[in-house]
């Protein structure tokens, strides 16, 4: 649309005119005579009954103080176009407001540019409100977040409806509802600021974070390796002489004096019963004696991980964290550590970072070898990071077969989603058609990022017979540069010139728009 | 006698505004900022339409719907609810207990007013 033809741009020049003159207290005479006119000349002009251009209007804009754009038409004609696009948005068409636009332009040149930053604003945040509730819809934060911004939109929006349709109001009703909608953007952009925070990395320093969220950066920060906790481990090690169940015992009676004992399940055990307990008070660890082998040496290697040197290592290690800021974070993160540590005990560092480079990472190999679980094989994989010996650089992440996310060690350039589901496509998912089978693939990423996927539906214990079966799908990821170094390479066409199987991180970041697998619009660009 | 409204709303600018437009088209306006006042305003003076946030301070808008449409004494009370909150799950919610009409923020002043006017029509 030619916006030039318009009959408003023309009456809008004059009314300005006037309007600045007289806000400056300046006479029609006055102000003729300081751009070099007569005052019946700027009289017509005013009027708009003459039509102005070039130096004059110059001259007229310098005299007023005003910029040339705001004069000549040029930001009126961007206003009007804004204010046209409020009178045609379909839930304000029922207003009719078609046309008026000129006319508030002209009348209250301030209100409608009030009403133009509010109509952004509220367009703005109208998507960040659609973009953001779909985003996370079970997130508590983004629920209220997205309440409180719909409130204060309703009092903008009524507010703005009343300055923008109600003819008659008084300068006192003016001045109140101007105040409302002045007051509820400030509001609103306060929630909109809170909103971004909640989704930028960059500052997510400043944000409440969850404990879980801190344990995982404390892990990334770490690349999931910690030399003194190896060295802890080594210790165990040597003091136990093996990782045998008897042995570990053994060293908890005699370095701890505490005493392992054995329950006996009959019947239907209670599904949330901790199948280990240990009794500080009377130094005594119960063990269900259902559980498989390697979960009893496990539980008891941990118990000797967090009494080693009364806790002193693992104390120092989460309390040199800036990660680790609440007693709920450092509480999960020495659970962590000790597990940890626990892993090491069972999979000392230099015997199974051997092996493994030996079996190629052949995980069902290693977990033989070592009389350890398929899952503590893939977690001990991810810590092999001590400078000089190191494995391949593993990511991790476990599901359960409602999809959530019970573990995640990403890799740097490995996003794995946090909370909700990865992308359908990895064999995360596929595992859990074939339990017990290893599933592999070589994913591709939007970026080209590519990445060699093992994945193992494995069973945990199911707490009774007439509960449902309980797998845990288990994915091991790595760049597939290495993937050359393991059995899981062999066989695939591992150039970059080969066919890989097109993935992203999830539907919602994804931008592979003809995906048959997707399941959500993306967040930008749907 | 000009038509009683209560408005059920605990942000003190949304009360404003709606009160300015109902008086306007010559209501007679009352506003209460929590559940457990609207229910005390509404039984000593009942009004013909109660505009009702959901998210309220001490009883919410579904309790104060339920407790309204409990009351024999209440029974001529029209019940409009105006919240954030529109999922399909509350809108249902809503109906079953007995709401006349259910509007979402933000709002179209024109819309609200209408359908005030038809809930308080006859």
């Amino acid at each position: 649309m030619d916006t030039s033809l318009r009959p408003s741009r023309r009456s809008v020049l004059g009314a300005r005119i006037r309007d600045r003159r007289r806000s400056l207290r300046m006479t029609q005479a006055a102000l003729a005579a300081r751009v070099g006119i007569s005052a019946s000349y700027l009289n017509l002009i005013e009027a708009n009954k003459r039509s102005i251009g070039g130096a004059l209007l110059k001259r007229i804009g310098d005299a007023l103080e005003m910029p040339l754009e705001s004069l000549d038409g040029a930001a009126e004609r961007r206003l009007l176009d804004e204010l046209d696009e409020i009178a045609g948005a379909p839930m304000l068409s029922a207003l009719a407001l078609t046309g008026s636009a000129s006319d508030l332009a002209a009348r209250h040149g301030a209100w409608a540019h009030a009403l133009v930053a509010l109509h952004r604003a509220w367009r703005d945040r109208d998507h960040a409100v659609h973009a953001l509730s779909n985003r996370l819809s079970q997130d508590p934060f983004l629920g209220d977040a997205v309440h409180r911004m719909l409130t204060r939109v309703a009092a903008i929006r009524s507010a703005a409806e009343i300055l923008g349709t109600t003819d008659d109001l008084a300068p006192d009703e003016q001045r109140r509802f101007a105040q409302i909608a002045s007051d509820e953007s400030e509001r609103l952009s306060d929630v909109a600021q809170a909103l971004a925070t909640f989704f930028d990395k960059d500052v997510s320093d400043a944000r409440p974070r969850t404990p879980i969220e801190e344990v995982d950066d404390f892990l990334l920060d770490r690349g999931n390796h910690f030399a003194e906790l190896e060295s802890v481990a080594d210790a165990l090690h040597a003091a136990c002489g093996d990782a045998s169940e008897r042995s570990l015992a053994d060293y908890l009676k005699r370095v701890q004096d505490v005493s392992t004992g054995y329950r006996h399940v009959a019947g239907v055990p209670h599904p949330a019963r901790r199948a280990a307990e240990y009794d500080a008070q009377a130094r005594t660890l119960v063990l269900d004696e259902t559980l498989p082998a390697p979960t009893r040496r496990f539980e008891l290697a941990r118990l000797a991980a967090d009494l080693f040197d009364q806790g002193a290592p693992l104390n120092a290690a989460i309390g040199a964290s800036p990660q680790l800021r609440s007693a709920a974070a450092r509480r999960r993160a020495r659970r962590v550590l000790s597990s940890y540590v626990a892993g090491a005990v069972l999979l000392p560092y230099v015997d199974f970072q051997q092996a493994a480079v030996a079996a190629r990472y052949d995980i069902e190999h290693l977990g033989r070898r070592f009389d350890v679980s398929f899952e503590q094989v893939c977690h001990r994989l991810t810590t092999l990071q001590r400078p000089g010996a190191e494995g391949i650089p593993f990511g991790l992440m476990r599901v359960d077969a409602a999809g959530y996310v019970t573990k995640r060690l990403p890799l740097p350039r490995l996003l794995l989603p946090r909370y909700g589901n990865a992308c359908p496509i990895w064999p995360l998912y596929a595992a859990f058609q074939t339990p017990g089978e290893i599933v592999r693939q070589i994913a591709e990423f939007p970026t080209g990022d590519r990445f060699l996927f093992v994945a193992c539906a494995i069973d945990k214990v199911r707490p009774a017979y007439a509960m449902p079966r309980r797998l845990m799908s288990v994915m091991l990821a790595c760049d597939v540069l290495h993937a050359d170094r393991t059995i899981y390479g062999e066989g695939l066409r591992l150039s970059s010139a080969a066919k890989a199987v097109p993935v992203g991180s999830n539907c919602r970041l994804c931008v592979r728009s003809d995906c048959a697998y997707r399941e959500e619009d993306p967040i930008v660009g749907a | 006698m000009s038509t009683r409204v209560l408005i059920v709303e605990d942000e003190p600018n949304i009360v404003e505004s709606l009160s300015f437009l109902l008086r306007r088209a010559g209501f007679d306006v009352a506003a209460a900022g929590d559940g457990e006042s609207a229910l005390a305003d509404l039984r000593s003076q009942p009004a013909r339409l109660m505009i009702l946030d959901l998210m309220l301070p001490k009883a919410n808008g579904f309790e104060v719907l339920k407790a309204v449409r409990n009351d024999p004494a209440l029974a001529g009370t029209r019940v409009l609810i105006l919240t954030a909150k529109g999922q399909a799950s509350d809108r249902r919610l809503a109906e079953v207990i007995g709401v006349d009409a259910f509007m979402t923020k933000p709002f179209s002043n024109r819309e609200i007013m209408s359908e005030v006017r038809r809930l308080t029509a006859g």
